[in-house]
């Protein structure tokens, strides 16, 4: 029998035309993702060695099932659309590594983890859409599929080196007991090289995420 | 007083040469794709690694990378065309004048 959540994950991508800010960066680019939403914290420290393709480390702590993941990801720019006033992008992003729970009945379990999605996004200097989804497998752990669309708009549009201030809107939804649909309203401020983003979910909770691309 | 009037036209046609060669070492590529400063970023890192480039500079409002030459330095169309893909990005054109 075919698993539910995997017939969801196929139709996302079939179906998925928009996507999440720059998993690819640059030729010889580093970056650095250091994210705290209202599900998880995580760390994104990934190379690319050309504009198609990201290699690198991936941690994240699941507070809902308290399970810790060590991994490789890759991401990899399947396609790129740059027109005059905007770019969309297609990826795919793929991780393998151990995943650890020291929860309840999963008292020190390992167990091999991995997870697979894709993203796509379109943005001009005013308006930026993205949409994304992964689906989660670790093992006895945790299994999940989880999607999500991030709206945004600017009210002023800067120059190279000036202060960007985004609006934005990210709307996540996660299946499993205990999850679901999850909003948030939050702030991106972009300078540089920097980028962070500030916000709490409608319930509260805090979110916290920095990019560091060098 | 045909003097100072020909020294006023040797040196108009002296200024004018120097500001040709100045528009020589200096290209405009038109991009297609530049919406961030990542982008922006991305132009630092490949055309400034390229010898022949002294600096650059980005306008994001108008899509416009100014690729400032070294002196003495020539860098082709077709080369900037292809750093500009390897960064991931599209040229729409590439002139020796701003527009």
């Amino acid at each position: 029998m075919i698993n539910l959540n995997f017939i969801w994950f196929l139709i996302a991508i079939i179906f998925s035309s928009f996507i999440e800010a720059r998993p690819v960066s640059y030729p010889g680019g580093l970056t650095l993702m250091l994210m705290n939403d209202t599900d998880k914290n995580s760390v994104h420290a990934h190379y690319s060695p050309t504009s198609h393709i990201s290699l690198g480390y991936k941690f994240e702590y699941w507070r809902e099932n308290q399970f810790t993941f060590n991994g490789i990801q890759m991401n990899n720019l399947i396609k790129r659309w740059n027109k005059p006033q905007s770019q969309a992008n297609l990826y795919v992003k793929s991780a393998i590594g151990s995943a650890f729970s020291d929860k309840g009945k999963f008292e020190n379990k390992n167990n091999i983890s991995g997870f697979l999605g894709i993203s796509t996004d379109w943005e001009t200097q005013r308006y930026f859409i993205a949409y994304e989804n992964r689906f989660t497998e670790a093992g006895k752990i945790d299994r999940f599929f989880m999607q999500s669309i991030h709206l945004g708009i600017t009210p002023y549009i800067g120059n190279y080196g000036d202060l960007h201030t985004w609006i934005m809107i990210k709307a996540t939804d996660t299946s499993g007991d205990n999850r679901g649909m999850d909003i948030t309203p939050h702030f991106r401020f972009f300078k540089g090289i920097h980028l962070l983003e500030v916000g709490a979910n409608l319930k509260g909770k805090a979110m916290l995420n920095y990019i560091y691309r060098y | 007083m045909k003097t100072p009037k020909l020294i006023i036209i040797i040196l108009f046609l002296i200024f004018k040469n120097v500001e040709a060669n100045d528009h020589k070492n200096t290209k405009y590529v038109y991009v297609n794709g530049l919406v961030c400063d990542f982008c922006a970023r991305a132009f630092e890192k490949t055309l400034e690694k390229h010898e022949a480039v002294k600096n650059i500079e980005v306008d994001l409002k108008e899509k416009v990378i100014t690729v400032n030459l070294n002196e003495n330095k020539k860098l082709e169309d077709s080369v900037i065309t292809q750093l500009v893909i390897d960064a991931g990005y599209a040229v729409r054109e590439i002139t020796n004048e701003k527009k």
